[in-house]
């Protein structure tokens, strides 16, 4: 791997955090290009090619979100957004974009990390859901169709099972319900989010899940869900 | 000072007309005299009437309209005008100074009340910003001093003193940035006093975020949980009551000495849905109680508590639940613990328990 590094492009205009997050990747072993400009941007995405990009949207040259406009004409490489913006419109609409996820200022450099290693990961085996997923005790069989916490068999109704599977196949990248209702019953229509909310309800349920313990499925509130990702620390913020 | 024409001020004007007439009625048919009292009793119909409206305008209509009233209905000669007695001049002009009189000292009333409410709030934001700044001040300066004292002696601070350091400059940070999310909580509505954006969130999935975050900061505190086993939604802007769930919890964890357990309860009742965080803690002095939601504390808390104020965060929650059209009240008895209760309106609860099977 040390002689085929990921490279990761970095579009953010605040040096400081540049230089944190250039150390941060640095010595995690990716090579790291920084671009504090959309127009910059731009044209190293080009020259460089990179296997990721993490974009900041408050750029002061243009919006972030012409960026992944821009990028997402062609390409599918995976972009992670920063944004100091914490309402959920603003997070709802670089995803609709074809942002991979995004992570709110200020964030835990393990945060970041595992957002990183989770979107790089998507990338590579995104296409065909096969043999297991294993995250914690939760277990998924895809030709089987079965899922299990430890050793026990979870019943899931079709439904139930597809979103299990369409989140496990996304783990540990936010997903947002319009996204899921697509995939799950082929169009959005109204009251659909609702549909998702009770049929959540009841997977937790059946998972054993209680709110703040053995949350196989995160929510990020008015957003969508994130499946927990295989690497153990993926959801744990470096808070003290 | 005219403004729009309101609609209340036209009927206070006809409606003490009419009261004023009935009078008028009324004593004519006990005594059958009338011409001393009608001055009396349309002067007293100008005085109510300048009292309860706006301005100038309905005062002064009202004493012209008395005067032709009076003039034409209840002095000889009745039912014509007769503006040659000095006497019916001289009542004319009465109720019209009477008249301009009233307004003037109503609207000087309205306008010092105005005043008033507006210094209050803005004494409100002065004590809020002082706690702040006071506030944001401490962790800086831990901060900044950490931060430079690694950089001057990096050469001579072992590396555990290091990262002792740099660990507090860390935690310190984080504190900051959840004093700034509680601010900027404030400002989200706050602004141009726009109500909350209200989206349907699923009760559990609220409860869920918050316990998880709140883990995160305090692995060692273990929160009891009881919850109803129905699925509840409650329209609200989940950022804001996730805020408040989040301060509530981290209250009792900084402030309730003593305490031994820490209960998050939610039940509904009716339509609302009650929110309760109990700890048996130390317990709140009374006399803090009663402005324990106003962002003031009392002089002699604030200098020395330092990072532990707890009134910015209470206040901001009672901005939030306010804000959502629902209530919060404290409840705390000294040495057994502390109780905050709100409650937000639930949507209509439906039974979509039958929609999982395709």
């Amino acid at each position: 791997m040390s002689n085929n590094k990921f490279k990761v492009l970095v579009v953010e205009d605040e040096a400081n955090i540049c230089s944190f997050i250039y150390t941060l990747l640095e010595t995690n072993g990716y090579q790291t290009f920084v671009a504090p400009s959309c127009e910059l941007g731009q044209s190293m995405f080009g020259s460089c090619n990179p296997d990721l990009i993490i974009l900041d949207l408050g750029l002061p040259d243009r919006d972030g979100v012409e960026l992944i406009r821009y990028v997402r004409q062609k390409y599918l490489t995976p972009i992670i957004v920063l944004s100091a913006r914490t309402t959920e419109a603003d997070k709802i609409e670089a995803l609709d974009l074809g942002a991979n996820d995004y992570i709110t200022k200020p964030f835990g450099t393990g945060e970041l990390l595992a957002r990183v290693r989770a979107a790089l990961r998507t990338n590579r085996y995104s296409s065909n859901p096969t043999g297991t997923f294993r995250a914690q005790d939760l277990t998924i069989n895809y030709e089987r169709r079965k899922v299990f916490v430890g050793e026990e068999e979870i019943k899931l109704t079709q439904t139930e099972y597809n979103i299990v599977a369409f989140l496990s196949e996304h783990a540990g990248r936010v997903m947002t319900y319009p996204a899921i209702v697509k995939a799950i019953w082929g169009d959005t229509d109204c009251g659909s989010t609702k549909k998702l909310q009770v049929n959540m309800a009841n997977i937790r349920r059946k998972l054993g899940s209680r709110p703040g313990k053995n949350t196989y499925i995160l929510n990020e509130l008015g957003v969508g869900y994130r499946m927990i990702d295989e690497d153990r620390d993926s959801h744990t913020e470096e808070d003290a | 000072m005219k403004q729009t024409i309101r609609k209340t001020d036209i009927l206070v004007l006809l409606g003490v007309f009419a009261l004023a007439f009935l009078v008028m009625f009324g004593i004519q048919r006990i005594s059958g005299r009338i011409d001393g009292v009608a001055s009396m009793v349309f002067v007293l119909a100008v005085f109510l009437i300048s009292i309860y409206t706006d301005g100038y305008f309905w005062g002064v209509m009202a004493s012209l309209l008395s005067v032709l009233a009076v003039n034409f209905a209840f002095r000889s000669p009745y039912f014509a005008f007769n503006f040659t007695l000095p006497e019916n001049l001289f009542s004319g002009l009465v109720m019209l100074v009477v008249s301009i009189m009233t307004s003037t000292l109503t609207t000087r009333i309205k306008m010092q009340e105005q005043l008033r409410m507006e210094s209050e709030t803005e004494k409100m934001r002065a004590n809020l910003l002082r706690a702040v700044s006071h506030d944001l001040r401490t962790p800086l300066t831990s901060i900044y001093g950490a931060c430079s004292t690694v950089i001057e002696n990096y050469d001579s601070l072992d590396k555990e003193q290091k990262v002792k350091l740099l660990g507090e400059a860390c935690s310190d940070a984080q504190w900051l940035n959840r004093m700034v999310e509680n601010l900027l909580s404030v400002t989200r509505f706050d602004n141009d006093k726009v109500a909350v954006q209200k989206t349907p969130t699923v009760l559990e999935e609220l409860i869920d975020t918050v316990l998880v975050r709140f883990q995160k900061r305090y692995p060692d505190v273990n929160v009891k949980l009881e919850l109803p086993d129905s699925f509840i939604v409650i329209p609200m802007d989940s950022m804001l009551i996730s805020q408040v769930l989040t301060n509530l919890l981290e209250n009792a964890v900084l402030h309730a000495e003593g305490m031994t357990q820490l209960t998050l309860k939610v039940f509904t009742v009716g339509s609302h849905a009650v929110f309760e965080v109990t700890d048996n803690g130390c317990g709140i002095p009374k006399e803090r109680l009663k402005k324990l939601f106003s962002g003031m504390l009392p002089a002699e808390d604030t200098a020395d508590h330092g990072k532990h104020s707890m009134g910015i965060g209470l206040s901001v929650c009672a901005a939030i639940v306010k804000a959502h059209g629902g209530e919060i009240k404290a409840e705390s008895r000294q040495g057994e613990g502390t109780t905050i209760r709100f409650w937000l309106e639930t949507e209509s609860i439906e039974t979509e328990e039958n929609q999982d099977e395709q």
